[in-house]
């Protein structure tokens, strides 16, 4: 209860704030450009303030409810959650310091929760006009694929329901170096990654006390974007991957990557019941496309291969091993059972997308009926496998000016067994406002 | 030949300063002119765009641009907040764009809206008009001369202009933007002809309408034009982040 008001005190606080930051009625000419306003300054700084209200609708029959949820006569849950981001570089010369800071508060009638962390924070020097320094924690956002990258080795794996969202960083160091040609091949960027596992760092990575190392090589040939992307180093198998994207036409355009992994190591649940260690190699691939039409309405296809996912039958003992934690009445094994299955769960087998094949597929239409900055727009995702899937309608607004107006509800269908049947949730809606500053 | 080059625009400025001149005009000349007094073929720029809802509601937007050559070209937004930091990148027909919170550059196509409202990626990341287009018809209309134009390649955003070119400033009037059905899609407007900096003369607004979005408005103002020698790897991808610094 202290938490709550704790909670709801800073989000009035955070809204009231920014309510007064709104810009005063204009007075004066409009057309007026005061460039002086726009005068480059050493210190810049930015971000959003984000609040969120959620709807859950429960999916009570679920392997996953029966895990996840701890009072099992709830049918659905209410979550309000408050996000501050702040973001920001201070530049000296031709090098820069770089920093983003996220801070997050969430109720719901089931627990409180907060937490702020230091997403990024790094060091960008440019000795010369081609070459580039980064030092310090940094996202890296490698690939062309818009729901999934396979053939980004240092990615962190993004939620596909929310791809464009911000993710923490890795300690690390990279260089780069660029050159145009201006010919058949226009330009190249050659980059070298040195990512260390230590205690304390990027131990969510891989295993640690090992230095890996990861070298990307872009090039724009003619009009074809095209990575070839290597990672070496003993907190990860070696990988290698490619990626491309190009415009056919003025609204057509393609996108695709590929991953291999020699010995790829994953964790498998086995027949017996017991967590056995597998490596195998594993091929992953992923096509996309992107399509405006004229009525300005934008379709994004992708179809994406994880050669690490998990077949059926692998899964299926995932969500019996979930179904068996409930109604045992021993104390003991029941504790063991829930243990185990976390266990599993954070292994790989909890996280998202960890099947073999999917389809994703998502349609906005900019401005319909001259309804200026509105976008309506419909989210899906296919496990083709197992055929469930989850659809996701929206209504994006963002006539106000720094703020951006969302609605959107999710769907999630399958049968017993299937990924989007056995999620804790079978529906949820959202309504999120965000404002920045 | 610099010099050659100096003495064939005197020729042609003086044909455009002859009332009712007998000489034929060429078309293709004409518009490399118009070119040539709206933008330095390398240079550095700030604009802001206006959008106007018919209730009078507004949105703006502040860019600073950078263009070398013919076909390259970068975007910075400086302002809403909710917009700062995208970078828009052209290279030919290529359009990449930047967004912070995405952080990788993701292809765009000429005819999607950045911005929204009235104007589209390929009316904030023009390249010069004799690059996409070629004079089909030039007419003479008395005080103005009326330049019709046909997109070189189907990558162009508009199949077809209709130009109308003052002919004592060689300056831009008016522009129709036509699509390959013959349907208008937005006609823009040019006035306030006055120094944009380094001596540079040519229109700081440029109003936009559309019969397709009825009521609406768009203007764009134009300020501070400086010449500037960049590099070939500023137009890289990999410097889209960083083109704040060249401020």
């Amino acid at each position: 209860m202290k938490h709550n008001f704790f909670f709801f005190t800073i989000l009035f606080l955070g809204i009231f704030f920014n309510c007064s930051l709104l810009p005063a009625e204009e007075t004066e000419d409009s057309f007026d450009f005061k460039l002086e306003e726009f005068e480059k300054k050493p210190l810049q700084w930015g971000g959003y303030i984000e609040g969120k209200l959620e709807h859950f609708s429960l999916n009570t029959e679920s392997s996953l409810y029966l895990l996840t949820i701890p009072e099992k006569d709830r049918s659905s849950l209410d979550r309000a959650t408050g996000t501050l981001q702040l973001k920001g570089n201070y530049s000296f010369a031709k090098n820069s310091l770089h920093w983003l800071l996220m801070g997050s508060a969430n109720a719901d009638q089931e627990e409180y929760d907060d937490w702020a962390d230091i997403y990024e924070t790094y060091l960008r020097l440019r000795p010369t006009e081609t070459f580039t320094v980064e030092a310090g924690k940094q996202t890296y956002k490698w690939g062309t694929g818009y729901a999934w990258n396979p053939a980004a080795f240092l990615n962190r794996r993004k939620n596909p329901n929310d791809p464009g969202e911000d993710l923490e960083g890795f300690i690390s160091l990279e260089s780069t170096w660029v050159h145009s040609f201006g010919s058949t091949l226009n330009s190249m960027a050659a980059s070298l990654s040195i990512l260390p596992v230590w205690e304390g760092v990027n131990e969510d990575f891989g295993r640690r006390d090992n230095v890996n190392l990861a070298a990307k090589i872009y090039l724009l040939v003619k009009d074809i974007d095209v990575d070839l992307i290597y990672f070496t180093g003993n907190s990860r198998s070696t990988r290698y991957g490619l990626d491309f994207s190009s415009n056919l036409t003025t609204n057509f355009a393609i996108h695709g990557e590929f991953s291999h992994i020699p010995d790829s190591n994953r964790i498998v649940l086995t027949e017996d019941g017991s967590l056995s260690p597998e490596t195998r190699s594993a091929t992953s691939y992923l096509l996309g496309l992107r399509y405006l039409s004229e009525q300005n309405i934008t379709t994004i296809i992708e179809y994406y291969h994880n050669g690490q996912g998990y077949s059926e039958e692998e899964m299926n003992r995932y969500y019996q091993l979930a179904y068996d934690t409930h109604g045992v009445t021993e104390p003991e094994l029941a504790a063991e059972l829930l243990a185990k299955a976390f266990t599993v769960s954070r292994s790989g087998y909890g996280a998202f997308q960890s099947g073999k094949n999917y389809g994703y597929a998502r349609v906005t239409w900019k401005e319909p009926f001259d309804i200026v900055y509105f976008t309506p727009g419909i989210t899906t995702i296919v496990n083709i496998d197992d055929k469930s899937w989850t659809i996701t309608p929206e209504f994006l607004y963002t006539g106000f000016t720094n703020w951006e107006l969302r609605l959107r509800a999710s769907l999630l269908a399958g049968g017993r067994f299937s990924e989007y049947g056995e999620k804790s949730t079978e529906s949820k809606i959202e309504l999120r406002a965000r404002y920045f500053f | 030949m610099m010099r050659k080059v100096r003495i064939q625009l005197a020729i042609f400025s003086l044909l455009f300063v002859l009332p009712g001149t007998l000489w034929a005009i060429d078309g293709t000349e004409l518009l490399k002119q118009v070119d040539a007094n709206l933008q330095p073929p390398t240079y550095e720029m700030y604009r802001k765009l206006i959008n106007i809802e018919p209730d009078g509601n507004k949105k703006e937007f502040v860019f600073y641009t950078v263009k070398k050559g013919k076909e390259k070209m970068l975007i910075l937004f400086l302002s809403p907040a909710s917009e700062k930091g995208r970078v828009s990148l052209r290279i030919g027909d290529n359009m990449w764009l930047y967004i912070p919170n995405v952080g990788r550059p993701i292809r765009i196509t000429s005819l999607q809206s950045v911005v929204g409202g009235v104007f589209n990626n390929s009316d904030i990341m023009r390249l010069d008009f004799h690059v996409e287009y070629d004079v089909e018809k030039l007419s003479d209309q008395g005080e103005t001369w009326l330049l019709e134009l046909k997109a070189k390649s189907g990558s162009v955003a508009y199949d077809r202009l209709k130009m109308t070119v003052d002919k004592k400033t060689v300056q831009p009037l008016d522009i129709e933007c036509i699509a390959s059905s013959g349907m208008l899609i937005k006609t823009l407007h040019y006035s306030d002809i006055k120094d944009l900096g380094d001596g540079f003369i040519r229109p700081a607004k440029l109003v936009t309408d559309s019969p397709l979005h009825k009521g609406y408005k768009s203007v764009m103002i134009f300020a501070k034009i400086k010449k500037r020698e960049l590099d070939d790897e500023v137009f890289t991808l990999d410097f889209m982040p960083k083109i704040g610094e060249l401020r």
